[in-house]
């Protein structure tokens, strides 16, 4: 995944408020999210988050560092918000203001999130100075040095740290854009075993940078893992130990949100919605790892039999005729008449044209359309086309790689489907094609050989 | 249950009939548990895993030298035996009464302990100074340079249990000992020589276990080390705090006080505890000091209303440190004698 970091507001803002908090100044910035809330000039703050901050700085006569995250009318935002009680008031400088989505597939909000361990792996961290302050003592015993005596020592003094494939070194662009270290090449000093590191970034109260907790793997561990494929089973199990409980999970998080059983508090609704709306986006990845694991088995095939493309193009609208009338937008379907045969699998046909026309939603403007329209020529074909923010001609061929999305801070998708859409094209004889310029929309086409 | 075909009826029936009793009796109990003297989830489950890993680092250790014994002295079927118990002796040894009350008191203590250091917002010190432990194993005075160094080494130790390393008390390491050895006789359906085996491993294990090594021995080493004078004393324990390392923020005050390392700890750990407010002042720490220390914890800990606390803040302040101190006094005295106290008491 492409680790972009969010929209960040430059700088420091400041409020400062009178001795009985009332506030005298802000920042346009924080002036025009309090007036959202309801406040103005020479009123309490009416953001109840900084307020409870402003009044228990000032209760407790010390600086009050934390992070919050504001609700504004569209998003949340992320601030870290430090509260200074001064002579004649008090004090309030905002940083790092970021706006989220309501839920978001990746573990930012969680910074140890995805360092789980993995056997083979081993832990170190280290202070905002980049000096280790733990290593795991196996990792000593394991790879043959005193763990302990390189505690307190720079980082460079355990790692010695590699280019990636592209000549670039991960840990410049983590501790640069406080984001994730993912992959970073390194080998052990010394010993020179070669290894692959990961860590997340901590925070302090203020949102500067307070050191790294990673893992350590051996790229030994790293090309087993790939050597071997998924047992079958495996799959299934996956399939079967996740589904289920997923389809609970949503199923009870749904009822919660309309307060089926009585009524709730609703930031227990709104938790709630975000419940079900994650557990969505995790059924949906687990449909996706199944198709994935099928279609890179060895001796994938699917089956061709004679479709009407026309026919499954426009049940593929039908099927998102809701969610495309609440997006406010139109799907212009073949006509009702119109047919066009090809040879390949209904299913997996009509899968491709779901995720193509369901993309196709998600960047189209509320008040556009969809155009679905089926091509004759050599090959059959199917275009879906929208007028969103089109696609960059170096993104292009990008898209369609494994867990590749351009914008990952957009809510849905898992950089899955486009993949998999190709590979089943492909596997019946066909194609995936995408023409597209920035800001003149998407156009794909689905080709398969003519039945 | 499995019902034995061996067993009778009647058997099958008595057993039932005592399990149900023993659920019953339980669930009462539990129904009569305050809410806030109840576990929650995290805890329990952290309290399980904690007390699966002291437990196996034990079983393994004494099972596998028992069996070496066992296999010299040409027992193999013995050996056997031992090695091939499946049950899992941690579960097996969570009954009631099967294991000290005090251990499971001391892993309780030290799991919250370990929740709360977690959760501690850190808080950085001026730009391109190291944190505090990495700061305190570089200076000239050798014997603080040592102790830091040698928590830094026992708090990685204690969150990668080594193989074999319990990191319990002498005491209660001791203790456990025995209850895993006696839990391998009962498992491995004992004998002379499977006793006699499991006696020397255990012994062996009790010998070369080394509590002055422990994360807790070495913090309060640190603090002696360190000493810090009384106007030291906030600003090291606010550090400490920014740092995470809770062990020597209780090791300071415990110094500070004269006060043991394990009752320091059980205030610090409670949420609901004002004697550590009392201990805070005892220390002479102003209110700021008071204040940030409070803060700090409530960040950690959402159990903590820093809300009622900064309706206190300013009583809690006024108190005499010296007055303090002498509510305190009861504390500074040795932890067997006032258990003992509360033994003879009629």
């Amino acid at each position: 995944m492409i680790a972009a970091p969010d929209r960040l507001a430059a700088g420091v803002l400041t409020i400062n408020l009178d001795r009985d908090g009332r506030l005298l100044f802000a920042d346009p910035q924080l002036a025009a999210l309090n007036v959202r809330a309801g406040g103005a000039i020479g009123q309490p703050l009416a953001v109840p988050a900084l307020a409870m901050i402003a009044r228990l700085a000032v209760r407790l006569g010390i600086v009050v560092s934390r992070a919050v995250t504001v609700a504004d009318d569209a998003a949340d935002i992320e601030m870290w918000v430090r509260a200074q009680p001064e002579t004649d008031g008090l004090r309030m400088a905002v940083s790092g203001w970021r706006e989220i989505a309501t839920w978001r597939p990746d573990g930012l909000r969680d910074p140890a999130l995805g360092l789980a361990p993995w056997p083979g792996n081993w832990r170190w961290e280290t202070d905002a100075g980049l000096r280790l302050t733990l290593i795991s003592p196996a990792a000593g015993a394991r790879h043959g040095f005193d763990a302990f005596a390189l505690l307190g020592k720079p980082v460079t003094t355990l790692f010695a740290f590699d280019e990636d494939g592209d000549g670039l070194l991960p840990i410049l662009s983590a501790l640069a854009g406080r984001t994730r270290l993912e992959d970073q090449p390194a080998r052990l000093r010394g010993t020179g075993v070669p290894l692959l590191l990961s860590a997340a970034v901590r925070s302090d109260g203020r949102g500067a940078f307070a050191g790294l907790i990673g893992t350590a793997r051996s790229v030994a561990d790293d090309r087993l893992e790939e050597d071997e494929p998924l047992p079958l089973r495996f799959t299934e199990e996956l399939d079967r130990a996740l589904r289920t409980p997923l389809a609970r999970i949503v199923a009870n998080a749904d009822s919660i949100h309309a307060a089926a059983e009585g009524p709730i508090g609703s930031d227990y609704a709104g938790y709630a919605a975000d419940i079900a709306g994650a557990g969505r986006h995790l059924l949906a990845l687990v449909d996706d790892l199944v198709d994935l694991d099928a279609i890179e088995r060895p001796g994938f095939v699917v089956e061709a039999d004679t479709i009407d493309l026309a026919d499954v193009a426009r049940r593929a609208a039908g099927l998102l005729a809701v969610r495309a009338s609440h997006a406010r937008v139109a799907i212009v379907r073949p006509d009702a008449d119109a047919s066009l045969l090809a040879s390949g699998d209904f299913r997996r046909t009509l899968q491709i044209l779901v995720n193509l026309i369901g993309n196709a939603l998600r960047y189209t403007p509320p008040g556009g359309q969809v155009m679905v329209e089926i091509v004759d020529g050599n090959l059959a074909g199917v275009c879906v086309s929208d007028h969103g923010k089109g696609i960059a001609a170096a993104d292009q061929a990008r898209i369609f790689d494994k867990f590749e999305r351009l914008d990952p801070t957009e809510a849905g998708g898992n950089g899955l489907g486009l993949y998999i859409a190709r590979r089943l094209a492909r596997a019946m004889g066909g194609d995936l094609t995408v023409e597209s310029a920035p800001g003149r929309g998407a156009r794909f086409t689905l080709a398969l050989p003519a039945g | 249950m499995a019902i034995d075909p061996q067993d009778s009826p009647e058997t099958v029936a008595a057993r039932a009939g005592a399990q149900a009793l023993r659920r019953s009796a339980s669930v009462v109990a539990d129904f009569f548990v305050a809410e806030g003297d109840r576990l929650d989830e995290r805890t329990r489950l952290l309290l399980v895993q904690s007390l699966s890993r002291v437990v196996g680092v034990l079983d393994r250790a004494i099972r596998r030298d028992a069996a070496r014994r066992l296999a010299q002295l040409g027992n193999h079927a013995a050996a056997e035996r031992l090695l091939g118990i499946r049950d899992d002796v941690a579960r097996w040894l969570s009954r009631p009464d099967a294991l000290p009350d005090e251990l499971v008191e001391e892993l309780i203590v030290r799991v919250r302990h370990d929740q709360l250091a977690e959760a501690l917002p850190i808080e950085l010190g001026e730009a391109d100074v190291p944190s505090l432990l990495v700061r305190l194993a570089g200076v000239p005075d050798s014997v603080v340079a040592a102790a830091a160094a040698a928590l830094l080494a026992a708090e990685s130790r204690r969150r990668d249990l080594a193989d074999g390393d319990t990191g319990l008390t002498a005491e209660l390491h001791h203790r456990l000992a025995w209850r895993v050895a006696a839990a391998l006789r009962t498992l491995a359906g004992g004998g002379v020589a499977v006793d006699r085996a499991l006696v020397e491993a255990a012994r062996r294990s009790i010998a070369a276990h080394d509590e002055g090594e422990q994360v807790e021995a070495v913090a309060m080493r640190l603090a002696l080390a360190i000493d810090a004078r009384p106007a030291e004393r906030g600003p090291l324990l606010i550090e400490a705090l920014g740092d995470r390392r809770l062990a020597l923020f209780i090791a300071v005050l415990a110094h500070a006080l004269e006060i043991e390392y394990a009752e320091v700890r059980a205030l610090v750990v409670n949420p609901t505890d004002e004697r550590l407010w009392l201990c805070l002042r005892a220390a002479a720490l102003d209110r700021t000091t008071v204040a940030r220390i409070a803060l700090a914890l409530a960040e950690a800990d959402p159990r903590r209303d820093i809300e009622v606390f900064a309706d206190r803040l300013d009583t809690i302040a006024g108190i005499d440190p010296a007055a303090a101190g002498v509510a305190l006094a009861p504390l500074a005295l040795p932890g067997d004698y006032r258990a003992a106290i509360r033994r003879v008491m009629p």
